[in-house]
């Protein structure tokens, strides 16, 4: 009786539940997706194989073990070996690059026997380790700016190797965990406000290269820009600072443009207008947003979403499964997902909050940014708000080393939540 | 405590700001899948059923007999959406297929940008694809999204220059097609439309509508269902029966051989033509596909003019076979009998300044009506035009319907000439001509002008007294059959005539037609030519006591029509009296003899 209690991991309950719920829905919606396809489409879409979902099944056992494990396993303990867990995380991330098998085009993946793993995935846990390690040792002192620029470069570690995999989407991932970390530890104002301005600058400035094809945008930009600084009384230093910032990405971000490879031009510019290439790169979110709008309310009911079954649907049980939920299931599916996301994020950020452990606290909130922004960029991405890139839906798309590692994060919040007050 | 309050400040900010993320996705889900739900519904039904329009297949020709003259091949098309081409770019699937058939980029964007511009909604981008360009296509349908291969039947001619000039052939709709195009028939650029012959006249009888289709489509735009709904179902057009029978016309081309000119003969009793050879002929097949400049030059300049369909489109002078008609006005006319002497022949007689020939250098001497067509003598018939008015001979001729086209299917047919009063009088002004003119045209030359066919329509009344109707060429749907006005002409003068040309094939100038086995009738002409060597004339029917074929052979430039003109003739009516189209036209194959 009571080794069957220790299934049941400590902590906050409503985050497991969320667990629970979403795991339930992944594999409901898999379910559907691999239901083979009916009649005369057979012999020409195969369809996803029901093996997925029973794979599935399997990964989310390991993915519970796993959860158990980030439960269970002292926090003193995890803050103790961040440092050498994140090394070699880093050192898997380099053998990835140097013996991983080139499948489609990118290195992203180890192969031990028969398991494929993907050692980004894991670098995200030894990352938010690593990072709340460093933050929390300094989390009381004052020297919180040369801290903040030194957690760039752990951050940048990671990211430089993943980019090179390539993968865009998941290098992504660690700078939004980043910024998430670094506004819990206390940034400068000035430094976020410089991070913000900069990136507007950014975007200002591509708009401008791809887009206007004048420098026009950008340039109104920074006069709005001057005219703020100037009627915000900001000192002469930091305004200096500021616009060296701004003028710095908006001259860079043509540079970098230039340094895209072609597809991935593309796949921005075709962001902008899917339309213009209807049946290549806009394909994916043409199809996705018509799954996800023919839902209506109560969806198409499950198991008869007409988009998947003809294939219409690219990536349909991975990255764009949330436009299946959509169709299946409808509006109210898609806000019963969202809101269990944010059961899970609301009860993160409240024990990032109460937690009294500095490391405790920068795990949560790191765990947290981490949700965040996949969801809202998964979700953004099926419904054409943001330009394809892959990035799975955690817990929900088909994928074993993601959702063992959204496990791993989500049994992390467990644990923080178990031991609030312990100091 | 300060670290506190500035926790909670933080926290605060995250909250709202996982909030705000949330809510905006939450409104654009909203927006999407409420307000703009029904846009989004009939783009998935869209996405699902696509319009497809099916060709509707050309009627056939066939010959009397039901052997097929053209159908239809199926053949293949590789086609794109409209948007493939966008402001003059090809898109990503085009530029990988332009790669892959290593087209040449340029020509072809331009081509298919021109496509776009005539209103097409898709485009062609290989026309009649070879079987491994449609098998790439199809291997990789899923990485070529929109990209279909659409078969569409083109005419096939199974006897392309044995009929050519007959059954015409079809070109692709032009844009000055397109607004001359009746008969509620609706034309797209790139369809099919006759443009000569059968194919021309009978365009609204072969052709179909095409029919529409809604078809269910996967991701990579391929057919995928079996549930068609048509929207419009495809009505084939209507088969088109010539009165042509295949093997007569091959007789006669074989009898012309690799002459220049024609052969034609006709059912005396239908007024049906069932063997039609113009010679130079070319292949109709070479017009269907898209035919190489330089094949098309050598065509054109051709000086034998293959295109030229001389059974309708070319006149000559009848030259003596007009002399049936002189003889038929005079004695209706009453200015001679047809036991007359007129003056005898010497070769030839003055009138006004001028001395006209006979043909016969040495003259015919004392000669009568009768010998005088048999052997054709030019003196006799002199001297008989003179004893007429223009008009006279010229209301004989109009009588047996010359002056005028008289086919059904051929829009540039020509009428010929048959001179008269007020011709002459436009041509030389009112004085400016004599009565010589009259021994011209006694004998079929100077301005009179006739086709062939009229030739053998001409010969074809006197065979049947004039009950023969306006030649046909289509048999089914039958066209209407205008009983002929009755010849103005004594039936003992019709049948004197009948038994004349029977002596000019027994004895006379025509004796190369002359039949063991049946009885012909025919007369020999020779067309004086100011640019050449003579054209040569036959015509005749057979067999005499009850006339079944009229044949008109016309040879240019070839000399003697009774040495070159009447075995051609003789040739074919031999293999026409054995033939099993005979028995089948006229019942017993055992004509009289």
């Amino acid at each position: 009786m009571n080794f069957l209690l220790l299934l049941l991991p400590p902590g906050d309950k409503r985050i497991f539940l969320a667990w629970v719920f979403l795991g339930m829905l992944s594999l409901a919606i898999l379910w559907s997706v691999t239901e083979p396809i009916q009649g005369p489409y057979e012999e020409l879409d195969p369809g996803v194989a029901k093996g997925v979902f029973f794979r599935q099944v399997i990964w989310m056992m390991i993915g519970y073990c796993g959860l158990l494990a980030a439960a269970y396993v002292p926090l003193r303990y995890l803050d103790n070996i961040a440092v050498p867990v994140f090394l070699f995380s880093l050192a898997l991330l380099a053998l990835t690059l140097m013996i991983g098998p080139r499948i489609a085009g990118s290195q992203r993946w180890l192969v031990v026997g028969p398991i494929r793993i993907q050692p980004s995935e894991f670098a995200k846990v030894t990352y938010i380790l690593m990072m709340a390690h460093v933050l929390g040792l300094t989390a009381d002192g004052m020297r919180k700016l040369p801290v903040t620029l030194g957690s760039l470069l752990i951050t940048f570690l990671p990211m430089m190797l993943i980019l090179r995999e390539p993968d865009l989407g998941t290098s992504l991932v660690f700078i939004a965990v980043w910024v998430g970390l670094v506004f819990w530890y206390g940034v400068p104002g000035l430094l976020l406000l410089g991070a913000g301005s900069a990136a507007a600058s950014a975007v200002f400035s591509f708009y401008s290269e791809t887009v206007a094809e004048s420098p026009w945008p950008w340039a109104i930009y920074l006069l709005v820009l001057l005219g703020g600084l100037y009627l915000a009384r900001l000192s002469i230093l930091s305004s200096v600072f500021l616009l060296i910032a701004n003028i710095t990405t908006g001259i860079g971000i043509p540079f970098l443009w230039d340094k895209l490879k072609g597809y991935q031009q593309e796949r921005i510019l075709t962001f902008f207008d899917p339309s213009r290439d209807a049946f290549g790169t806009g394909y994916q979110a043409i199809q996705s947003k018509v799954a996800i709008g023919t839902g209506g309310l109560f969806g198409t009911h499950y198991l008869q979403g007409t988009q998947k079954g003809l294939a219409f649907l690219p990536e349909r049980h991975t990255d764009f499964i949330f436009s299946v939920l959509g169709e299946e299931l409808g509006l109210f599916g898609a806000i019963f997902l969202l809101m269990v996301f944010l059961v899970l994020l609301w009860r993160g950020i409240h024990h990032a909050t109460v937690a009294r452990q500095p490391f405790a606290r920068f795990v949560a909130i790191g765990v947290v940014s981490y949700f965040v922004f996949h969801v809202v960029t998964n979700v953004a991405i099926t419904t054409g708000l943001m330009p394809v890139t892959g990035l799975p839906l955690p817990m929900i798309s088909y994928g074993g080393s993601n959702l063992l590692t959204s496990s791993i994060l989500v049994g992390l919040l467990m644990n923080v939540s178990a031991h609030s007050f312990n100091d | 405590m300060h670290e506190n309050r500035d926790l909670l400040l933080r926290q605060r900010i995250f909250q709202l700001l996982v909030l705000a993320l949330f809510l905006i996705l939450i409104g654009n889900l909203f927006y999407m899948m409420v307000l703009r739900h029904g846009f989004y519904k009939d783009q998935a039904l869209e996405n699902r059923q696509v319009r497809f329009r099916v060709s509707a297949p050309r009627g056939r020709i066939t010959d009397r007999f039901g052997t097929i003259l053209a159908d239809n091949l199926y053949i293949a098309d590789i086609t794109l959406p409209r948007g493939a081409l966008k402001s003059g770019q090809p898109d990503s699937t085009l530029q990988r297929l332009i790669r892959w058939f290593d087209l040449p980029e340029e020509e072809t964007l331009q081509r298919l940008a021109q496509q776009k511009k005539r209103g097409r909604r898709r485009l062609t981008l290989v026309p009649n694809a070879s079987m491994p360009r449609i098998s790439a296509v199809q291997e990789r349908g899923r990485q070529l999204p929109g990209v279909r291969v659409e078969s569409r039947p083109r005419r096939r001619y199974l006897y392309g220059s044995l009929l050519a000039h007959l059954v015409g052939y079809v070109g692709e709709v032009g844009e000055a097609d397109m607004d001359t195009t009746a008969g509620g028939k609706s034309y797209r650029l790139g369809d099919e439309i006759g443009k000569q012959g059968a194919e021309a006249a009978m365009e609204d009888h072969l052709r179909g509508n095409d029919g529409l289709k809604l078809e269910e489509v996967n991701a990579s735009n391929r057919i995928v269902g079996r549930r068609t709904i048509w929207l419009e179902e495809v009505e084939p057009g209507q088969d088109v029966t010539m009165t042509i029978s295949l093997p007569l016309q091959n007789e006669m081309d074989q009898a012309i051989g690799d002459g220049v000119g024609c052969g034609v003969a006709i059912s005396v009793r239908t007024g049906q033509v069932l063997a039609a050879c113009s010679k130079p002929t070319f292949d109709s097949n070479l017009m269907t596909v898209s035919i190489s400049s330089s094949q098309w030059k050598a065509l054109i300049e051709d000086p034998a003019k293959p295109f030229f369909n001389r059974i309708v489109q070319a006149t000559y002078p009848p030259a003596s076979i007009y002399k049936t008609v002189t003889s038929l006005a005079g004695l209706s006319y009453g200015v001679i009998d047809t036991t007359s002497f007129l003056e005898p022949c010497y070769g030839g007689m003055n009138f006004g300044n001028r001395y006209f020939r006979c043909w016969k250098r040495g003259g015919h001497g004392v000669i009568n009506h009768t010998d005088a067509m048999v052997y054709s003598c030019d003196t006799f018939y002199y001297q008989l035009g003179l004893r007429m008015e223009i008009d006279q001979m010229a209301g004989a001729a109009r009588a047996f319907g010359l002056g005028k086209p008289c086919s059904d299917i051929f829009p540039s047919e020509s009428g010929g000439n048959i001179p008269d009063t007020a011709f002459y009088d436009r041509r030389f002004g009112p004085r400016g001509w004599t009565r010589g003119v009259l021994l011209n045209n006694s004998i079929g030359q100077g301005e009179i002008l006739v086709t062939p066919l009229q030739m053998a329509l001409l010969t074809a009344r006197i065979a049947t007294s004039g009950k023969t109707p306006d030649p046909t060429f289509i048999l089914d749907p039958a066209p209407e059959i205008k009983t002929p006005p009755a010849l103005p002409f004594k039936e003992e003068h019709l049948q004197w005539c009948r038994d004349t040309l029977w002596q000019v094939v027994g004895r006379g100038t025509g004796k190369a037609a002359r039949q063991d086995s049946f009885s012909v009738a025919g007369k020999t002409g020779t067309a004086q030519n100011p640019h050449g060597e003579d054209h040569a004339w036959f015509v005749c029917f057979a067999p005499v006591e009850n006339p079944e074929v009229a044949v008109a052979v016309l040879l240019e430039n070839a000399g003697g029509g009774g040495s070159m003109a009447a075995p051609i003739a003789g040739k074919w009516l031999k293999a026409w009296f054995a033939s099993e189209d005979r028995r089948r036209l006229f019942g017993s194959a055992e004509g009289p003899s």
